[in-house]
């Protein structure tokens, strides 16, 4: 115990140093005791965490009674906010009525669908196919938005009464809309706690989460339950999205980013309390208002403002407790496989090379009409930058597929490493760089993944898509990583066993070559791990963490390797992406590019090395389709709806591409006879389980509602603020 | 016959719950020892406080004569404490020779006598006669098969105590006596184990020595026969009402 106490000492004390030191060091000048100054900060930041609160408060709510993070949250606020301004001040539906339909009969409209497709399906999937499944919801949502409105056009929301004056507090103007925004947050928070607390649904949602027997108990349909829920979850997102597109901009990426701003303040709410997550919104609003207002941060530092819920979260992280080892949550396979044969791997990256290889020489015909035995640079170019993908795919397998550690942040060390290759090696063609940039990333993996160890599969999926955005916020952005004025090639080409590589027209042939083949000798490398004790370790690690521990698996230390050899492949990866660019922008790297990769490599089958090269292929497919059809523009944004839709499909095909079309293109075989038989067996299991689920649906549980059956599910639920202190007994559980 | 495993008046509370209160359990080296009482009355909670995955609130584990209350659970088994579980917590998308071969690979880690973890993994697949399924991913495996795969990977790691979870559960009657023989066997090799289990004449047949929970208190100890005439147990099983009367 005293150790974890100075544990969490030491990190506050040390959190709170830096925290002084960045403020110091920042500060714009302004007199901090000054009526104005103060004002501002607490009007602003108030208005804003109100904002924050809401959507929040309705993630919380969803997770607490889903179980299921919902990263696509504000993207539907997004969405939502767009549907407004459409009726609003497209068709001039007066304000209150479009708010009315967007939010009581859209939003809801929303949430029962998304329930009855999607989530219900999830409830019982892998932390890994959740997560995969909103995340693709997010970017579908994202895709559609941009689709139905263009970001050409530049859009605005007017303000609550924008023509009016607002009212004087202190020395600063609070604007209607801030007051109205402050209001509807009070509103929302005593309408969930009532909701949540006094009503026969809401406590029904409450007890869904830890059984469904339980929920039985309260009288509610699970149906019902839980499509409220997903309701009430897009309402909260809509209602956030419209207060906030006033401040921020009718712009898509802004409004879909503030789920990491959801994230932090859900994680200060531990996933679980309403009342923190409203504490987190409004610490995360008033810390950037507080920022906004008095600090002044260098030109080497201008975007930090942004990160501030990335650091928030990251803080939060610190100080949340351990999690315990679960058990009783195995989830059994129904899958079938065996082990890869060192044959079967060397002839599988053989045919990798192979097919490249004509591919790269033009001798397997291509939708673009180059002459036999010729491949177009501009094809050569995207060839490589697929393989390029597809080195970043591998770099996830070990981590996501086999240790179960979901991470979306393989794509910003890449471009970390891209970046630091500009510095060692890669500005003047040293090879060594890349092992220099290689052992960089190897701990930088580990120390992102560092602060959610001890935590659920669930934060380290937050805190790595936080650190991607912070990437891309702050650490790419810093001059000394990447000088904005230097724009040009900043890469040397790489001579390397005889053959010289970069992005240079003369050079594409030789460098999609040396990419097959390194990736090749990867995947034959990850396909001989998969059979020895380091990889047994990570799936049993991943499989059941608590009997992992007790045979004496050190589950910190496991993780800790398999992020390190994570980091080092991605590392690698970020090498061959920079000398793929050429050159690299400060935007280069924004958080949302590297979410398709893991997507589509979860769609093809996050367990298998073959996966990455499926799934660059499928990112080939493409620029390849789009250019069949003749470049038209609405396929464009299929770049974004696609992996988002296939992720949500893996709702209903969890296993991944690779996993289904290997066993039915076994089946086929005349002698795979084995093959054939497993299938059928995997159906009809498949099948038996879906009727179970259903009929677990269709229960119409109607048993009476009680006092006492709502103090048993408090109890149960370990909700103690009505409950005695004295009436501390054993009561033997359901005996 | 010396102790190799005690717990000293652990409480466990969650919430307002006290799943367990003040009990005190002692496993002996070479014998059985039984774990009995009804549904609810804190026998998993035990396990979890004795393998660390559970924090007791209050009270203290020793095992091997070490204060372990504080270790964290990757030591225990290190130190020689190995179980099964409850509900299957088998590495499901391993293969079952793997299940096993992933446990002797980690011992390891601390047993140093230079043995190997394949001949070791044959031998046991072959001693729980699991060696035809050894292929097999064990979340295709039947229930019974996969509880054998999970006392087989336990036995792996080379445990001084092992600590057994309702195994027959998922079992037939065949099956059964095929663990009560195999327990038979192990602790006449010097093992200890804690076995909790609800199929009466199992445990009658198998424990040595008994200790009976109820309401996460410990309400007896003895032998089988002391324990079969104990009044409290008898209501306690029955869940009769006539437990004041009956002290
Ligand atoms: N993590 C937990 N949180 C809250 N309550 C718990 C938790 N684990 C167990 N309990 C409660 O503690 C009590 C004891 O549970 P335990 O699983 O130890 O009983 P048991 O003796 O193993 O029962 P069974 O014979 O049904 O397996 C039960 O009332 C149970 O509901
Ligand atoms: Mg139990």
């Amino acid at each position: 115990m005293r150790i974890k106490f100075n544990a969490k000492f030491i990190s506050a004390i040390v959190v709170g140093v830096i925290l002084a030191f960045v403020i110091n060091k920042n500060w714009g000048g302004a007199t901090f005791l000054s009526a104005k100054n103060l004002s501002t900060f607490l009007v602003v930041g108030i208005a804003l965490g109100g904002i924050y609160a809401i959507t929040a408060g309705g993630l919380v709510v969803t997770y607490a009674t889903t179980g299921i993070f919902n990263f696509a949250h504000a993207a539907i606020g997004c969405f939502l906010a767009f549907v407004y301004w459409q009726l609003s001040v497209k068709y001039h539906i007066p304000v209150l009525i479009a708010m009315a339909i967007t939010l009581l009969v859209i939003a809801p409209a929303i949430g029962f669908l998304l329930d009855k497709v999607l989530m219900r399906r999830l409830r019982d999937a892998s932390l890994v196919v959740q997560l995969m499944a909103t995340v693709g919801l997010m970017l579908t949502f994202m895709g559609i938005t941009l689709t139905v409105w263009s970001p050409k056009t530049a859009r605005t929301l007017d303000h609550f009464y924008e023509q009016s004056k607002g009212v004087q507090i202190g020395s600063v103007i609070a604007t209607w809309h801030r007051i109205i925004t402050v209001v509807i947050a009070l509103l929302v928070a005593v309408v969930l706690r009532w909701l949540l607390y006094r009503t026969r649904l809401g406590i029904s949602m409450r007890a869904v989460v830890d059984s469904r027997s339980l929920a039985g108990l309260t009288g509610a349909k699970p149906s019902i339950i839980s499509g409220s829920s997903w309701a009430l979850g897009c309402m909260t997102a809509g209602l956030a999205g419209i207060l906030i597109a006033p401040e921020t901009g009718l712009v898509v990426e802004n409004l879909a980013l503030i789920i990491i701003v959801a994230a932090a303040a859900a994680a200060i709410a531990q996933l679980k309390s309403i009342p923190m997550a409203f504490v987190g919104g409004l610490i995360i609003g008033l810390s950037t208002s507080f920022s906004s207002t008095f600090l002044k941060f260098g030109t080497d530092w201008s975007y930090a403002g942004d990160a501030i819920p990335c650091i928030i979260l990251f803080i939060a992280l610190l100080f949340l407790p351990q999690a315990r080892l679960e058990t009783g949550k195995v989830r059994l396979t129904k899958r079938t496989e065996r082990l890869t044969k060192p044959w079967e791997a060397g002839l599988g990256g053989f045919s990798m090379v192979l097919i490249v290889g004509l591919w790269a020489n033009g001798w397997i015909p291509w939708f673009s009409g180059t002459n036999w035995g010729e491949r177009s640079a501009v094809w050569l170019g995207r060839g490589a930058g697929f393989l390029v993908f597809g080195l970043i795919m591998l770099s996830l397998i070990p981590l996501i597929g086999w240790a179960g550690q979901v991470s979306f942040a393989n794509y910003a060390i890449a471009g970390i490493g891209a970046v630091l290759f500009t510095h060692f090696g890669g500005q003047n063609g040293n090879p060594i760089g890349i092992v220099f940039v290689m052992l960089v990333c190897a701990p930088l993996g580990l120390a992102i993944a560092l602060p959610a160890l001890r935590l659920k599969g669930l934060y380290l999926a937050l805190a790595t898509m936080a650190f991607a955005e912070f990437t891309d916020k702050v650490i790419v952005r810093h001059p000394n990583m990447l000088n904005p004025s230097n724009s040009g090639v900043l890469y040397k080409p790489l001579h390397l066993f005889g053959v010289t590589i970069s992005t240079d027209t003369a050079d594409r042939k030789a460098f999609v070559m040396f990419l097959i083949i390194t990736f090749a000798l990867l995947f034959f490398m990850l396909e001989m791990l998969r059979r020895s004790r380091w990889a047994r370790r990570w799936i049993a690690m991943s499989d059941s963490p608590a009997a992992s521990a007790t045979i004496g698996v050190n589950l910190t230390t496991s993780k800790m390797t398999v992020f390190m050899l994570s980091g080092a492949m991605a590392g690698f990866a970020g090498c061959m992406l920079g000398l793929q660019n050429g050159a690299l922008r400060v935007d280069s790297f924004p958080m949302f590019a590297g979410l398709p990769i893991v997507l589509l490599l979860a769609v093809q089958g996050v367990r298998y090395p073959v996966a990455a090269f499926m799934g660059a292929l499928g990112l080939a497919s493409f620029p390849a389709i789009t250019e069949l059809l003749g470049n038209p523009s609405w396929l464009t944004q299929l770049a974004l709806i696609g992996p988002g839709i296939a992720a949500i499909a893996m709702a209903y095909r969890p296993e991944g591409a690779v996993f289904y079309s290997g066993r039915d293109l076994a089946g086929i075989l005349p002698w795979r006879k084995d093959a054939r038989e497993e299938k059928a067996l995997f159906i009809a299991k498949e099948r038996a389980e879906n009727i179970e689920k259903d009929e677990i649906n269709d229960m119409g549980l109607s048993r009476a509602f009680t006092e006492d059956k709502v103090a048993q599910l408090d109890r149960v639920l370990s909700i103690t603020d009505a409950v005695d202190e004295t009436k501390m007994v054993n009561t033997g559980g359901q005996s | 016959m010396t102790t190799i495993l005690e717990t000293q008046d652990v409480v466990v509370r969650f919430g307002v719950l006290q799943a367990v209160s003040k009990a005190s359990i002692k496993v002996e080296t070479g014998q059985v020892t039984g774990l009995i009482g009804p549904n609810g009355a804190g026998k998993t909670t035990c396990f979890n406080v004795i393998t660390g995955l559970q924090e007791a609130t209050s009270g203290k584990v020793m095992f091997d004569g070490k204060d372990i209350t504080n270790k964290s659970p990757f030591k225990r088994a290190r130190m020689g404490i190995s179980r099964t579980f409850q509900k299957l917590e088998v590495f499901g998308s391993l293969s079952a020779r793997e299940n096993i071969l992933v446990a002797a690979e980690q011992r390891r880690a601390w047993d140093k006598s230079g043995f190997d973890p394949t001949a070791v993994c044959d031998e046991i697949l072959e001693s729980t006669g699991l060696t035809s399924v050894s292929e097999f991913m064990v979340g295709t495996l039947p229930t019974g098969t996969a509880r054998l795969v999970e006392l087989a990977r336990a036995l792996a790691s080379n445990p001084k105590v092992l600590l057994l979870d309702e195994p027959s559960s998922g079992l037939n009657e065949e099956e059964t006596e095929g663990m009560a023989r195999l327990l038979r066997r192990l602790v006449a090799q010097g093992l200890a184990v804690l076995l909790v289990e609800h199929d009466m004449s199992f445990v009658m047949g198998t424990c040595e020595y008994i200790h009976v929970l109820d309401f996460g208190s410990i309400i007896a100890t003895g032998t089988p026969l002391e324990i079969q005439a104990n009044p409290h147990v008898q209501a306690a099983y029955l869940g009769t009402e006539t437990v004041e009367e009956a002290s």
